[in-house]
């Protein structure tokens, strides 16, 4: 199996009133070619900052990223943006949106930066994604005139423009209620089974239930790992069960 | 706990509250020194004028000199209270060394007076009246100005040794503008050298009642009096000894004006800002209750901080600066006794400017009422966006790069923030622009023209006295080879009948006006013999406008002339008139101009030293030379205030884009968080910033470039209208106005934006993409 991202004994640490704090001790993970993995853990346990540091978002203090055969330590900041524009896509919690384009510019935005000349192929593909997830129509709409659901959505289609191999989301349900959490998944579901990796930092048990892995982390380390096997909506109340079970037994 | 957030505030965002604060001590310093060196311009005037005891009225004369009747004139008019006549010997600047230097240069009348008795003064440096002994020679300050002698050189005037024993005060003559100059020496060495030159009188009167001034000019004119010169009011006398300083005063009071609006502008910015980024608290603040009024303290307390500390910053330093800006005045006209009354009117000034902050800090927090606190809860932002911009989209662009069009939509969407910095740069261009162009219009060559000059190379003026010897040079012009053209143009005196039947004096000159045109700026030159011009100056205070009827007398015999066109003059005082008929009367001449042009103009030094030469009573100039001493100083220092004025503008327009591009960059770290974790490079959005300034930039460039033209043309047109010049346009040097300016605007938007906002690298895409 290809492995897209390999992180080796990554330490990251933040200063705070004059003294180091250490947010990732030494973490080594890999995430391989269409997998579907989830990071759970309480509030300050390093989800976040491990998948900043993964995604070449934020510099590690120690140990290496190799993205694509890529180190990152040798990579230029030119060379990162590169591979964040076209290896990976993001959805973030709030819906990070540039306030004064609308949703279809929105949506866009990371391909023309390269792709000037097609822009008509690019404006009919994002239709063709916005369409998938559901929300054709809302292409001129400003970003304050949708709902949280449907920006959210919009992060979705955002994330695919450039066929990425893989798409980091941070917690890309927690502002949203359950029903839209639950049509979140189903998208995120089916873009896993177009073969694109997606990792997910969640503290939502339920969201982590419809992945097929499931990393446990506690004061910086992964401290257990889950499998599951591929979701299908019948399992699911099991599979939360499963999880529930897992981290009471380490204790989360 | 305002304290505390007053000063954490400050404290985070340095660089504006710095700049904030230079620019108010900037505008507060301005303020303080135009009040000081106002109060001290005037007060130093009058006190020379006092001590100098000016006279009310002056009137030149050359030629015979009838005392009897001006004995009795003096006795009978009720209004005058001192009376005296002096002479003015004068003398050829080649007659005159002073150390090193000969004045043979010089385009001033050079001339040479014993002290008054009366009235009329001349003072040395320490305002005391000047005693000379014999030996010693007094010399005008404006050739200690030019460097031209000092205290013990030796000098010889027409072959007779002096020595330089000091400077003196002429309440007259102090300012260049005044074409004469007085020297003063011992009654005894006036004697001696009385026979070598030709005396010219000054007809003074110090009058009972100044303010009457107008009924004792109509009485002396209608009596016929000697009037063969210039006529001069003590009103006069003080502007021209006021106007170099007085319009250093303006300048600086126009450049304060454009700081104060500066600093207004760079309080909107940041206020606007720092709104936008307060928005959820202040939407919190007022979701809790607190009053608007309560959160306004706040802001206005920080403000009140910053513009008080800027304020005393400012005054402290007009204290320094106003020894430098006062050496001027002082040295022409002496101490002012009102230095108190000067530095507390500064105070005053500055009071204002520190009110007018205030008022307009809390004008701008207006918009809090606006606020709603639940959008501001909810969206942590405003919800009013632009209309027309949202219709300019990414998807439909098909020309330009996407961060040229990001930058530009981003311009276009907060248009209320932009137009800031807008105003700053349309500022920053008019501030090089006016003066730039001021420059190019008084040193080009067709300035003259507002002289009431024509175009041509070289200029012989002679006295009435010499009148009989003009055929003798005509003769010489008509022969020489070098010569391709000249007029003789005869400045006479005649009485113009006033509407209410009282007469003035009119000085006209005749001659053919065609072969050296000048520009005018209403109608034409007169050709028939019944038409008459009038300059800019006359025609304003005779109240006549073109096809008005004017009647001239002359020996009692009166003649109407139809009033033919207004040029604008700004030599003899402005107040000339151009007629063709002729009068062959020699004895009411008071000038003769021959103006000549040659057919190679290398030749002028030459021409100029032959006929100098060849008639020693006449003085030639050189064009270029007269125009040069006479404005020289005015061009030159529009020169220095030119290149002052675009440094200026340059460090404004750096500070105002980095401060700006700073303040952008802290607002927006969120959205350059976004834009680099979907892979937009530092160069990417540097590049959007870039665009953005110098979008900003050209717009202001093109509305500064337009307003220089319009109105800035007007300002600099009311300046030069002061000297006597009517409609006035700017010679427009295209490279320089069109070219070079805009490119050092952009070049310095430019170097501001890429040198604050490499930084960019520096903004986390972690850190600030939650929010």
């Amino acid at each position: 199996m290809k492995k897209i991202i390999i992180g080796e004994n990554i330490v990251k640490s933040f200063r705070k009133l004059n003294e180091e704090h250490n947010v990732l001790n030494g973490v080594s993970v890999e995430i391989n070619k269409g997998e579907f993995v989830s990071l759970m853990g309480p509030s300050g346990s390093g989800k976040s900052t491990l998948m900043f540091a993964l995604s070449g978002m934020d510099v590690v203090n120690s140990g290496r990223v190799i993205i694509n055969g890529k180190d990152l330590a040798t990579a230029s900041e030119n060379e990162l943006s590169d591979i964040r524009r076209k290896t990976m896509g993001f959805v973030f919690q709030q819906p990070t949106m540039l306030k004064n384009l609308n949703i279809l510019d929105n949506i866009i935005l990371p391909s023309v930066r390269d792709n000037q000349k097609n822009k008509t192929e690019i404006v009919k593909k994002a239709k063709s994604i916005m369409k998938r997830v559901g929300i054709t129509g809302l292409e001129d709409r400003d970003i304050t005139e949708v709902s949280g659901g449907q920006l959210q959505r919009a992060g979705i289609c955002r994330a695919l423009m450039n066929n990425p191999e893989i798409i980091f989301g941070d917690e890309p349900t927690g502002s949203l209620n359950s029903q839209s959490s639950q049509e979140m998944m189903d998208l995120f579901s089916e873009i896993n089974n177009n073969c694109t990796a997606v990792m997910l930092v969640t503290h939502d048990a339920k969201v982590a239930a419809r992945t097929e892995r499931i990393l446990f982390m506690r004061d910086g380390e992964i401290i257990s790992e889950c499998r599951l096997p591929k979701f299908e909506a019948k399992d699911m109340d099991d599979r939360v069960e499963e999880v529930m079970v897992k981290m009471r037994e380490i204790g989360i | 706990m305002y304290n505390r957030i007053i000063r954490n505030d400050m404290v985070k965002s340095k660089a504006v509250t710095l700049t904030t604060m230079i620019f108010i001590a900037a505008a507060a310093m301005l303020v303080s020194l135009a009040a000081i060196l106002a109060v001290n311009l005037s007060s130093a005037l009058d006190t020379m004028m006092t001590k100098a005891k000016t006279p009310h009225f002056m009137q030149m004369h050359a030629g015979e000199l009838d005392t009897e009747r001006l004995q009795t004139f003096a006795k009978e008019n009720s209004n005058v209270e001192e009376f005296q006549v002096v002479e003015f010997l004068n003398l050829e600047g080649s007659e005159i060394t002073l150390g090193e230097n000969t004045l043979a240069a010089s385009v001033q009348d050079n001339g040479f007076s014993t002290q008054n008795k009366q009235f009329d003064y001349l003072l040395d440096l320490d305002g005391n009246i000047i005693n000379a002994a014999d030996g010693e020679l007094y010399v005008p300050i404006s050739y200690k100005q030019d460097n031209l002698a000092e205290v013990g050189d030796r000098a010889v005037i027409a072959g007779k040794e002096f020595i330089v024993a000091g400077f003196l005060r002429d309440s007259q003559m102090n300012s260049t503008l005044s074409a004469s100059k007085r020297f003063l020496v011992s009654e005894g060495d006036y004697k001696e050298l009385r026979s070598l030159g030709y005396i010219e009188y000054l007809i003074e009167f110090r009058l009972k009642d100044p303010s009457k001034i107008g009924a004792f000019e109509t009485a002396y004119s209608t009596k016929g009096l000697n009037a063969n010169g210039p006529t001069v009011t003590y009103s006069l006398f003080k502007m021209m000894n006021g106007i170099s300083d007085g319009m250093m005063i303006g300048v600086i009071l126009l450049v304060s004006g454009l700081v104060v609006a500066i600093s207004f502008m760079c309080i909107r910015f940041t206020l606007l800002a720092k709104m936008e980024e307060d928005y959820r608290e202040i939407g919190v603040m007022k979701a809790i209750g607190l009053r608007v009024s309560d959160i306004k303290k706040i802001y206005i307390a920080k403000y009140a901080v910053i513009a008080t500390v800027g304020s005393i910053l400012g005054f402290i330093l007009s204290l320094f600066l106003k020894e430098k800006m006062l050496e001027n005045i002082r040295l022409y006209m002496g101490q002012s006794d009102q230095s108190a009354n000067a530095i507390l009117l500064g105070i005053i000034g500055i009071i204002l400017i520190f009110f007018s902050i205030l008022i307009f800090v809390n004008n701008v927090l207006r918009g809090f009422r606006k606020i709603s606190a639940s959008e501001a809860i909810r969206f942590g932002t405003s919800q009013d966006r632009n209309r027309k911009a949202k219709r300019l989209t990414l998807s439909r662009n098909k020309l330009w790069n996407t961060n040229i069009f990001l930058g530009m939509k981003d311009v276009l969407s907060r248009k209320r923030l932009y137009i800031t910095m807008l105003l700053v740069l349309v500022i920053a261009s008019f501030i090089i622009m006016v003066p730039q162009n001021l420059y190019n219009t008084i040193s080009s060559k067709s300035f003259i023209q507002y002289m009431g000059i024509g175009n041509y190379d070289l200029r012989i003026q002679t006295t009435g006295i010499d009148v009989k010897d003009v055929p003798k040079m005509v003769d010489a012009l008509k022969l020489d080879s070098d010569v391709s053209s000249y007029a003789v143009l005869t400045t006479k005196s005649f009485q113009v009948k006033m509407d209410d039947g009282s007469e003035e004096n009119l000085k006209v000159e005749l001659g053919d006006h065609s072969i050296f045109p000048i520009a005018y700026t209403e109608g034409r030159a007169p050709e028939a013999d019944n038409e008459i011009a009038l300059s800019k100056i006359n025609a304003d205070e005779l109240g006549k406008q073109v096809g008005d009827i004017l009647t001239l007398v002359k020996d009692g015999e009166e003649r109407s002339f139809t009033m033919i066109g207004i040029y604008s003059d700004i030599t003899n005082g402005g107040k000339t008139a151009k007629a063709v008929f002729t009068d062959d009367d020699e004895a009411t001449v008071i000038w003769t101009i021959i103006p000549v042009s040659l057919s190679d103009h290398s030749h002028v030094e030459q021409v100029v030293n032959e006929y100098t030469d060849a008639f020693p009573f006449a003085k030639v100039s050189d064009i270029e030379e007269f125009v040069t001493q006479t404005l020289g100083s005015i061009i030159s220092a529009v020169e220095m205030g030119s290149y002052a004025s675009i440094a200026i503008a340059l460090v404004i327009t750096i500070l105002i884009t980095s401060l700006f591009m700073n303040m952008l960059l802290a607002k927006d770290k969120y959205q350059v968080a976004v834009m680099k974790a979907f892979g937009f490079t530092n160069t990417d959005i540097q590049l959007q910033y870039i665009t953005r300034s110098v979008f900003v930039s050209i717009i202001g460039i093109v509305i500064g470039t337009l307003l220089a033209n319009t109105i800035g043309e007007k300002l600099a047109g009311l300046v030069i209208s002061s000297f006597g010049a009517s409609t006035f346009s700017f010679t427009v040097d295209p490279l320089d106005s069109y070219l070079f300016s805009p490119l050092m605007m952009i070049g310095a938007t430019l170097f501001a934006t890429v040198f604050t906002t490499w930084r960019t690298g520096k903004i986390n895409i972690s850190e600030n993409i939650k929010e």
